[in-house]
This record gives structure tokens, C-alpha cells and sequence, in this order.
């Protein structure tokens, strides 16, 4: 079957698109995935996952299993699962679910309720995340996108350099004397590398600390 | 030009408009007002005013249909409503009740 030109999504027969130059006015309700490259004003009620593209716009009540946005959202927007926002996300509305991702980058105005928090089970971050087969993300803003946000956030692109350094920790562990210098190893690195002002510097490698020591675990 | 496809258990009840090809295998009620082609396949259901310059219709079809090109009623099509189009094509086995136009 054909795919939709230049985002990933492949047409599958549980898959409704709203093309990009489409708009639907009223209520849309139904259980499958829907991808919205267009716009919709009105009611979504949907028993999977809502994906708003980066050329999508929502101005709509949502009510979902999952909502993932890239695209703009204007309305509340009630998840039974999980709402995330990708950075190239935008949303002014409420957000009721009880995961919520919003990643660097992404825009949101409006108040977030993840439900009951005091019996929250714990869980692990990233484990089994609404993913669809395909990301509805096109290949070329990203790259657009990046020479815009690399000032303004000195922090991103140090983090590289330290990540191969940990070195693979043998079967016995080591004893503590060597973690300790290992730690002041890779502390040294970035100070060399970075040009940053001196304000920035604390951010990555208090990072990488916290890194080494997750792995030590 | 993206393709717009209403999945079989999704159900529109408003307005659909737009420039691109629209596949419809669910239900949508109201108006489709498209510059393209809407297909109502097998599966779909379609109770709306229809304004495009083609349409194919292999599912059903209750509202009236303006087309600036054509209208197809396949052979598994069912549609009843008035239909305006320079051309139209009725399939063998096609059912169909309401007027047709053909004047241009």
C-alpha cells in the first residue's frame, strides 16, 4: 500500500490518517490508531493511540488510550495510558493521564493531573512506552532544527564524550579506591573538550557522575 | 499529495473538507466537501452531502452526490441519494435509488 510522503506511516488496515490537507469538523470517535497530518476541530474519542504530526492541529476535546504530539493540540486532553509531547510538540490545554512525558523542547501551557498519586505504582521509566511501528517524525526538521537550539543550550552536546569512557566492569567488582578514580578520569575530560562559560560546566558533569554510578549498580 | 483514510471503526459525525484523495472504510456522517477523489469502500458508510470531482462508491451511500468529473457505483455499491455528474457509471449489480443528473 502506498505510504504517506515523508513521514514514515505506512497504511495498515488499523491506521486512519487525516492527510495534511484535510480538515474534519465534528466528532471522531473509534478503535484504531488515528494519525492526524491535518486538522481536526471538535471531539476525538478513541480506544487507541492519537498521533498529532508535526503538520497535524488539534482543536478538539481528547479523550485516548495514548496521545503522542507533535503537531499542535488546543483542548484538554484525557489519556487512559499516556500523553508525551515531543519536542516538537505544542499544547495548551489540560493533560489528565497517568504518564506524561513532555521532552526538551516541546511547548505546554495548561495544568497536568496524574491522577491518584499517593497509590502510584512504581514503574520504570521507558519501559514498554506506546511506540507505533512507525514515528511520526519526518527526517528532515530535526536536522533543520538543530543549529537554532545548540546556543541556547550549551548542555546538550557534552554529554557524548562520556559516555564511552566507563570502562566494562569485570565479573568481581572493583574495589573502591578504583571507582573513585575512574570517576576523576572521566571529570577531567570535558573541562579540556568544553569552551563553555564556567556557569555551564556544572550541569554535564554532575550528569556523567550520576552516570557512573548507575552503571556501577 | 498525502492520502486521508477513515479506518473501519472510526465513525465522523460533522464535516469533512479538504485537497486530497479521501478512502473511507468506516462511517462518517454529515458533509465531505473534497477538490479530489473520495473511494466509500466495501466496508464504509457514508450518510452526508457529498461535494468532489470523483467519487467511487463500493460501500454505502445515503445523501446526494455533486461531482465535477465522475461517479462510479461499483458493483457491491449501494447508494441512495441524487446524483450530479457529467459522467456516471452504474456497475452490474450496483444498487442505486434517486435521480440522476448529467447535465453539465
Amino acid at each position: 500500500m502506498a505510504s504517506v510522503k515523508g513521514i514514515g506511516i505506512v497504511e495498515s488496515p488499523n491506521v486512519t490518517v487525516i492527510g495534511d490537507s484535510v480538515r474534519v469538523r465534528g466528532n471522531l470517535s473509534g478503535d484504531e490508531d488515528l494519525h492526524v497530518l491535518g486538522r481536526v476541530d471538535g471531539r476525538i474519542d478513541l480506544q487507541r493511540t492519537l498521533i498529532v504530526a508535526p503538520t497535524g492541529i488539534v482543536k478538539a476535546e481528547v479523550v485516548v488510550k495514548n496521545a503522542i504530539v507533535s503537531g499542535v493540540v488546543v483542548g484538554n486532553l484525557r489519556a487512559t495510558e499516556s500523553v508525551e509531547i515531543t519536542r516538537e510538540g505544542r499544547m495548551v490545554g489540560d493533560i489528565f493521564a497517568p504518564r506524561v512525558i513532555i521532552v526538551d523542547g516541546a511547548s505546554f501551557r495548561g495544568s497536568v493531573d496524574m491522577g491518584d498519586i499517593e497509590n502510584m505504582p512504581v514503574r520504570k521509566p521507558s519501559a514498554e512506552r506506546p511506540r507505533p511501528a512507525m514515528t511520526a517524525r519526518p527526517a528532515a526538521p530535526p536536522a533543520a532544527r538543530a543549529p537554532a537550539p545548540a546556543p541556547a543550550r550549551p548542555a546538550t552536546p557534552t554529554p557524548p564524550p562520556a559516555r564511552p569512557t566507563p570502562p566494562p566492569t569485570p565479573a568481581a567488582p572493583p574495589p573502591p579506591q578504583a571507582e573513585e578514580e575512574e570517576e576523576e578520569e572521566i571529570e577531567d575530560g570535558p573541562p579540556e573538550l568544553s569552551t563553555e562559560p564556567p556557569a555551564a560546566k556544572g550541569l554535564p558533569q554532575k550528569a556523567q557522575k550520576a552516570r557512573v554510578v548507575v552503571k556501577r549498580r | 499529495m498525502a492520502n486521508t483514510v477513515i479506518g473501519n471503526t472510526i465513525v465522523i459525525d460533522g464535516e469533512i473538507t479538504g485537497d486530497e484523495d479521501l478512502t473511507i472504510r468506516g462511517t462518517v456522517k454529515g458533509r465531505i466537501s473534497l477538490s479530489a477523489s473520495l473511494i466509500v469502500e466495501n466496508s464504509g458508510v457514508v450518510e452526508a452531502d457529498i461535494e468532489t470531482k470523483h467519487v467511487e462508491v463500493s460501500g454505502n451511500v445515503t445523501g446526494n452526490i455533486t461531482a465535477i468529473e465522475k461517479v462510479e457505483l461499483k458493483a457491491d455499491g449501494r447508494m441512495v441519494g441524487d446524483i450530479k455528474a457529467p459522467r456516471i457509471l452504474i456497475a452490474d449489480g450496483a444498487v442505486f435509488k434517486g435521480n440522476v443528473d448529467m447535465e453539465r
